[in-house]
């Protein structure tokens, strides 16, 4: 028994364990998480489906520390996110966990390239620059990194978070929505690259989303409605996962 | 559309509140002024109605009539008086300059408020002072005396008490046999009170035998007009009769020549608080409009004209300036409270009486609170009017606005050369309006500075970032140089507040580095000796008691005074041409021996009245007669300006007060030793202070210092309300940067480190407008104290240490601007942050 729950931790990137969250009281309480209970895999590239209100966005919030739950603990690593006070929290955020969301993405008074360095200049630390210079060119960054936000298209904005996002080489990636406000290629773009972090560097990413075609680029999705885990699916494709949505949805 | 108004207003209280403040503190001020200005009026009034209340008329020397004189009035017009149709009762008394001097020999009084002496009258109703029942009698013997309730108590004199005083005829000893009140006060306007038999009086005033004036009361139901008419036939042409009522307004009028200028000195900083105050309105309502954008494009999407919006925006301030007027006007109440008070309790006897609050004074100062507030909004509401309503769709994300600035860059420098040259133009000429030409020309250069200061903005904060390291720092950079306009605006409150000091600072520095100049070249003399009472001089009795002293060589006598040529009022100084040479360096051009009945005159009045050696010139003197005098020669110092005459003909013509009497001590006498021989000749003379060169710089700098503490004290209410408008961008800024925030803590920024990138922020900025400040102040410095050239100012000197003072004082005031906003941002709830828009 030990052994399997030894492989398994050091194979877990991120896990809750039954988490509730509930906004509003009496008859307007909504209950956002339900007693979840879920694992995210080392180097898996995870979606997170499910109609609006099922709970799909507090799920990634409190994982990520962004938001606390009422019971049950999420870990990041085997470090136990419930417990720490606003400073700690701060230095997992900064030194574990890598963001990209759907808009306000960039300071706008910073270069590329400064807002690509900016969780590792407010820890004061250097950058590795092989690492940096991999991911910029994975990117397609080059060429842009001494413009400011304003001067960049939107697919290139979010492609500088996700930059900024793997440059700390965190355990893991939250991403919610990142192509939610690009055009069609420009997503399409941005999803190839994340899903290649995966499987080129390991990378471990838990994306929120709901749009199937976004959720065919995982390795796994897992779907949520009113607070709870409802299925999960391995491999996905778009057309099994719009399947699978009318089937939750009847 | 005005419920919309109303709605927007409630839902930013705090940023309403924060605007009013600034309103606020400015209107008080222009509210204090005025109500202190009315109850100093007030109170004196009823005072002095009350003193003269039994007073039908009085007689005194016609001091209007020239060339006659100062006339005298017998006593046996007494009699004369009393015979008069209509006069029930009349009484003479006499007046002069008396010192008390404490048991220490320290004078007591004297500088400022004046050092009265009185006869005792006997006829209650035309009698001033009232001695209540327990503060003993009146003085009946030639050794008793009468003080004032208010000098007894702040000396701890009572009754029975041995005191000197010192009068022109010299020092007596003198017991207290009462305590007086003025009218129902314990004294008057800070004055001390001697008062004498009449008898006694009238020997130490020199009055043997006369009057300074006689009080008259009516036979009941005589008419006034009547009495003054019957009266004025009986009395010799040299001599006015008077009504009381006019003596009450002679005496009104006489406190507000005294304290007219703390009025006007107030009113002076209220339009400076005020000034500053609209820049921090203006950059408020600025940054509310762009922030609103999404909501205004919303009203003009639904059908709003661009009309209503610049009027819904224009509404807003006239609200927040009602509001924070009538605030204003309420704080302006306490302020002249506080004056008052603390102008009692450095020694000026004001009256008790209550704050007079009159509608003049809530008139102005609203109208001054709900103008100004609504001119400094108009520009942000004419910009509100130009939002497009596709606004409304777009995502309203912070914008790093780089818009062209040349049109700026000219306006600026227009303004700025304008406001320049009118006051250069009104340094130069001297007439009525220079005054107001400086000021409206520094108004100019302010305005034109704060148009121009976008165009630095930018490079400025690079530069004083540049000890700001890491990211905070960057960070910090960034956002004051993303604005330029709005980090240039928040700054320029703070430039006028700071240039403003800095003026202050090096004019203080200035004038204090001439007169140690002055003294230095032009008074080889190694002790002078001044009265440290404004009304009287040195006597001629303690300056030969000085030049008796074998330690001393010389004594040079300096006697100051007005003339008047063409009808132009002139300083005229006499000295004495055998010993003056030795103590005090005019530079003459001729040696000062050859002086004799001739004229020098100080070279820059000779030029700017185009005279020339040898000419005639007809000198008006105070004793009325003219005489044509010739000029021999002329002088360079200035201490003296601007007319310098012998003391012969000094004597002869305008007195015989010495001023200031110099002397410089014999070979091989230490200045110790002489100062303390000359103390010694001068024991009888305690308001004569002994000065040696050093005593006088250091007396000399001590008199600018306090006026600098005073003028940065009062200046200082320009840096809070500039702190005011810094806190308030900030807060402002902060909201507008929600998201951002939130996505720096979201990425791993430490809420000590959102502190520490907002606080920079505002240091930037503080010093920003500091750095501006103390440019503009050193160049307005130079340009007065060059003007000032001509008048006894001839250095020009930079305080550095005061100029770093106040710059490190700028930067701490952005310290704690940044205390509030800083708290707010870094509290900021990540989640919400990100999800803000």
């Amino acid at each position: 028994m030990t052994l399997t729950e030894d492989r398994i931790a050091t194979a877990v990137a991120a896990r809750m364990r039954d988490g509730v969250k509930t906004y509003g009281e009496g008859d307007t309480e909504v209950r956002a998480l339900d007693g979840v209970s879920i694992d995210f895999e080392k180097g898996r590239f995870t979606a997170i489906m499910g109609p609006s209100g099922s709970g799909k966005s507090t799920l990634l919030h409190t994982l990520a520390g962004l938001d606390s739950l009422e019971s049950g603990s999420t870990f990041i690593g085997e470090v136990d996110l419930t417990t720490l006070k606003d400073r700690p929290l701060t230095e997992i955020r900064r030194s574990k966990i890598g963001f990209v969301f759907q808009s306000f993405n960039l300071i706008p008074t910073l270069t590329a390239e400064e807002n690509i360095l900016l969780p590792l200049s407010i820890a004061g630390r250097a950058a590795d620059p092989d690492w940096f210079a991999t991911v910029v060119s994975t990117l397609d960054l080059d060429d842009r990194l001494s413009h400011r936000p304003s001067e960049l298209s939107g697919g290139q904005q979010q492609r500088v978070a996700a930059a900024r996002a793997l440059v700390t080489k965190p355990e893991i990636v939250f991403a919610d929505e990142p192509s939610g406000n690009l055009d069609t290629k420009s997503g399409a773009q941005l999803l190839d690259f994340m899903r290649r972090a995966v499987r080129e560097f390991g990378q471990t990413i838990v994306m929120v989303t709901h749009d199937p075609v976004s959720a065919s680029y995982a390795d796994r999705v897992v779907f949520l409605e009113d607070g709870s885990v409802v299925g999960q699916m391995d491999n996905p494709t778009t057309e099994s996962v719009i399947d699978y949505m009318k089937k939750l949805g009847a | 559309m005005l419920r919309a108004s109303i709605k927007g207003l409630l839902a930013h209280k705090m940023r309403l509140a924060m605007t009013a403040l600034s309103v606020v503190l400015g209107v008080a001020f222009v509210a204090g002024s005025f109500v202190f200005t009315d109850t100093i009026d007030a109170t004196f009034n009823s005072l002095f109605s009350d003193v003269y209340a039994g007073v039908d008329a009085t007689i005194r020397p016609d001091t209007d009539n020239p060339g006659t004189g100062e006339p005298s009035i017998e006593e046996g017009l007494l009699a004369d008086i009393l015979a008069v149709e209509g006069v029930d009762a009349a009484a003479g008394s006499v007046a002069g300059y008396a010192q008390i001097i404490d048991s220490e020999g320290v004078p007591i009084g004297g500088q400022g408020p004046p050092t009265l002496g009185f006869s005792w009258v006997d006829l209650p109703a035309v009698n001033s002072l009232r001695i209540a029942p327990e503060n003993g009698r009146s003085p009946q013997a030639p050794n008793e005396v009468v003080i004032d309730v208010a000098t007894s108590e702040a000396n701890a004199l009572s009754v029975g008490d041995l005191i000197d005083v010192q009068t022109e005829n010299g020092l007596g000893e003198y017991e207290i046999v009462g305590l007086a009140n003025f009218g129902t006060e314990d004294n008057l306007a800070g004055a001390t009170l001697t008062v004498f038999t009449l008898d006694e009086a009238q020997r130490v005033f020199g009055l043997e035998g006369q009057f300074s004036s006689i009080d008259v009361i009516a036979d009941p139901g005589v008419d006034q007009t009547d009495l003054l008419a019957s009266l004025n036939s009986a009395v010799p042409s040299n001599l006015e009769v008077v009504s009381g009522e006019q003596q009450t307004q002679e005496a009104l009028d006489d406190i507000n020549e005294g304290l007219g200028f703390l009025g006007a000195a107030l009113l002076a900083f209220a339009g400076v608080a005020v000034f500053v105050g609209a820049f921090v309105i203006q950059n408020t309502f600025r940054i509310t409009v762009a922030q609103r954008t999404r909501e205004l494009a919303l009203l003009r999407a639904i059908g709003a004209t661009g009309r209503q919006v610049t009027l819904s925006v224009l509404f807003e301030a006239l609200v927040v300036g009602v509001f924070a007027s009538a605030l204003g006007v309420l704080a302006g109440v306490g302020v002249a409270g506080l004056i008052k008070a603390g102008m009692n309790s450095v020694g000026f006897g004001l009256p008790e009486g209550p704050l007079t609050l009159e509608p003049r004074t809530i008139i102005v100062s609203m109208l001054v609170g709900v103008v100004v507030t609504s001119v400094a909004a108009v520009l942000p509401a004419l910009k509100a009017a130009r939002i497009p309503p596709v606004a409304a769709m777009s995502a309203p994300a912070a914008r790093v606005g780089r818009r062209p600035l040349r049109t700026r860059a000219i306006v600026g420098t227009i303004v700025t050369a304008l406001g320049a040259g009118l006051m250069a133009l009104g340094l130069i000429v001297e007439n009525g309006s220079s005054l107001a030409m400086v000021g409206i020309g520094a108004v100019g250069v302010f305005l034109g500075m704060a148009t121009l200061a976008p165009l630095v903005a930018v490079p400025f904060s690079r530069m004083i970032s540049l000890p700001f390291r890491g990211i905070t720092g960057d960070l910090a950079r960034g956002n004051t140089a993303r604005q330029p306009r709005r980090t240039a605006s928040t700054a320029s409150a703070l430039m006028v507040g700071v240039a403003l000091v800095a003026f202050v600072s090096i004019f203080a520095a200035s004038v204090k580095a001439s007169v140690t100049d002055t003294l230095d070249g032009a008074f080889p003399a190694d002790l002078a000796f001044a009265s440290t009472n404004f009304s009287v001089g040195v006597s001629p009795l303690a300056l030969d008691a000085v030049s008796d002293l074998e330690e001393v060589e010389v004594v040079s006598a300096v006697r100051t005074g007005l003339v008047t040529i063409d009808d132009v009022e002139m300083n005229v100084v006499g000295v004495e041409p055998g010993t003056v040479g030795a103590v005090y360096n005019a530079e003459p051009s001729i040696p000062i021996e050859d002086l004799g009945s001739g004229l020098l005159v100080q070279s820059g009045i000779l030029e700017a009245n185009s005279w020339t050696v040898g000419d005639q010139i007809a000198i008006d003197y105070p004793s009325g007669e003219i005489v044509d005098t010739t000029i021999v020669g002329t002088y360079e110092d200035q201490t003296f300006a601007n007319l310098m005459i012998s003391d012969v003909t000094f004597l002869a013509h305008v007195g015989d007060d010495i001023s200031i009497g110099f002397a410089d001590l014999a070979a091989g006498v230490s200045l110790d030793e002489g100062v303390e021989a000359v103390d010694q000749a001068l024991a009888e003379f305690p308001y004569i202070d002994v000065n040696t060169k050093s005593d006088q710089v250091a007396e000399a700098e001590a008199a600018v210092d306090q006026l600098v503490a005073l003028f940065s004290g009062l200046l200082g209410l320009a840096l809070v309300i500039a702190v005011l408008g810094i806190a308030n961008t900030l807060a402002l800024s902060i909201v507008e940067r929600t998201s951002e925030i939130g996505l720096l803590r979201a990425v791993g920024m430490h809420r000590r480190q959102v502190r520490k990138m907002i606080r920079r922020e505002a240091v930037i900025t503080a010093v920003f407008g500091a750095v501006l400040g103390l440019v503009i102040g050193t160049t307005i410095g130079f340009g007065v104290i060059s003007s000032l050239e001509g008048n006894g100012l001839q250095k020009f000197a930079i305080p550095a240490g005061q100029l770093v003072i106040w710059l490190v004082v700028a930067a701490l005031a952005g310290v704690l601007a940044a205390v509030g906003p800083a708290r707010k941002a870094s509290r900021l709830d990540v989640l919400k942050a990100i999800s803000y828009e």
